[in-house]
């Protein structure tokens, strides 16, 4: 090796022992939220992230960087056009600014937004309706070896119109280190406790708590394709070890009058196993009850059943049937 | 030596005008427009996907064909989720480089509009299509193959 290429890989050595000493010590300190228990359907309220930093840097070497904090919220919420969020720190205070969806975050290759969503999923949820919304300081901010601080984020929101129980998530991060998966020093995730949305109308909308059946996409019309699963493990019921699950299910218009229902043991009623005791159906409700061109489903009704029929199975394990009403707001 | 000197270069430009010619004749015969998009013939659902998850292996997808005629109309199976629900006409946003498909179903006024796409998997001429059944939030992907005619 020559000598002047030995010198280089000796200073890229140096610098790599050097980030790795020094830079990686710094950081964000775990992440807590403080989130009301409940509120009221279309209340605005506000969540507060805690956090802090504490960089440790060679002197004199500086970290500027802008501040970055995300929601995961339902898509109902219609936060991207609500939501407020704002920090206060012993640097500054300001507003935060939602990023771009034009702007790509650089490490996934999607936008911020989406690159979180793929980062941090839904957290404790079981559903699947949210969406991650990251938002940037306008300003950047110089640390100091030592310099710690503790910053807050509040995120004022509506909680929009329907009654519903999920787990809210939050996150901070720094702007320069992007969403690198194997980073965990500046990227601090957290999801609250339930939180509770009450006092609107329609199904309640549960998050988090396991289903005995459900139907996804949560929010849909009768021309879509939808699944309806069923979850034997969550509880016991008239249907634990049954090999097969069939469906009985009605659909009412909007008058709440029946339009049609499907009450038979066949391949065209049965739920297909797909292990863990979960079975599952998808159909077209249109081409399942075989509507006119003009009529339109508001609502089914569904019972699981046995092979006969005669056992059933409807709301938390009662008489009562499940419900689906279709929207899309 | 001066007549060798006079004929040579005339002898060499006379052999370069004629292979420069030839060649302008080559390039001119290999056609550089994009080909219009033929969708004609009838077409059969291979994958379908609704907000990226494949329920291809979920639903039976054998009835599931459409038919684009040569004279602009198109026709389909029964009963489909699909967003058009009858027979009409169709076309596309642009020959040659279409990014939608148009269609045009009987008695409807408005027209319907899915993303297209026109790929080659596996060697084989796939049509994709992406639109919103009934939510605008959920989006299904329909890839269908060409059915062999002979059959």
């Amino acid at each position: 090796m020559k000598p002047v290429t030995r010198t280089l890989l000796y200073c890229y050595l140096a610098v790599g022992l050097f980030v790795t000493l020094f830079l990686v010590h710094c950081g964000l300190t775990a992440l807590t939220v403080t989130v009301p228990e409940q509120a009221m359907v279309n209340e605005r309220v506000t969540f507060v992230m805690h956090s802090g930093a504490e960089p440790r840097i060679e002197e004199p070497g500086t970290y500027t960087t802008q501040l970055l904090a995300g929601i995961m919220v339902p898509k109902s919420w219609n936060a991207r056009e609500n939501a407020v969020l704002t920090f206060t720190s012993p640097k500054g205070n300001g507003t935060m600014r939602m990023i771009p969806n034009s702007e790509i975050e650089p490490v996934s290759g999607v936008n911020w937004h989406q690159a979180a969503k793929n980062m941090f999923g839904i957290g404790p949820n079981l559903v699947d309706d949210f969406e991650w919304i990251v938002y940037r300081s306008p300003q950047s901010y110089t640390f100091r070896n030592n310099e710690d601080i503790s910053f807050d984020v509040n995120v004022e929101c509506n909680v929009g119109a329907e009654n519903m129980l999920a787990r809210l998530g939050f996150y901070v991060g720094s702007s320069i280190e992007n969403l690198r998966p194997e980073d965990t020093d500046y990227k601090k995730v957290a999801f609250s406790q339930v939180f509770e949305v009450t006092g609107g109308e329609g199904d309640l909308i549960d998050f988090v708590n396991p289903q005995l059946a459900a139907i996804q996409p949560v929010r849909s019309l009768d021309n879509d394709i939808i699944t309806l699963t069923f979850d034997a493990g969550v509880t016991h019921t008239a249907l634990d070890n049954q090999e097969d699950i069939y469906l009985t299910i009605k659909c009412f218009d909007e008058a709440g009058a029946l339009i049609a229902e499907v009450n038979e043991q066949t391949d065209k009623t049965r739920l297909t196993d797909i292990g863990g005791k979960r079975f599952l159906l998808d159909f077209w409700p249109r081409g399942y009850f075989n509507l006119e061109k003009d009529q339109r489903i508001a609502r089914l009704e569904y019972y699981c059943t046995d092979a006969t029929g005669t056992q059933r199975v409807g709301y938390g394990n009662t008489e009562e049937p499940f419900t689906y009403t279709f929207r899309c707001q | 030596m001066m007549k060798i000197n006079v004929i040579l270069p005339a002898v060499l430009l006379a052999f370069g005008l004629t292979a420069l010619s030839s060649c302008e004749d080559g390039i001119s015969n290999v056609s550089t427009a994009e080909a219009a998009k033929d969708i004609t013939g009838s077409w059969k659902v291979v994958q379908l996907t609704r907000n990226g998850e494949d329920l291809s292996q979920r639903l039976d997808l054998t009835d599931f064909r459409i038919d684009f005629n040569p004279d602009g109309t198109y026709t389909l199976a029964e009963q489909l989720p699909f967003i058009a629900n009858a027979p009409g006409t169709y076309s596309l946003s642009d020959p040659q480089y279409p990014f939608a498909l148009i269609l045009k179903p009987e008695g409807v006024q408005e027209d319907v509009v899915a993303r297209f796409q026109f790929p080659v998997v596996e060697g084989e001429r796939q049509l994709s299509l992406s639109f919103s059944l009934g939510c605008e939030s959920n989006v299904y992907q329909f890839n269908f193959e060409r059915e062999n005619q002979d059959l």
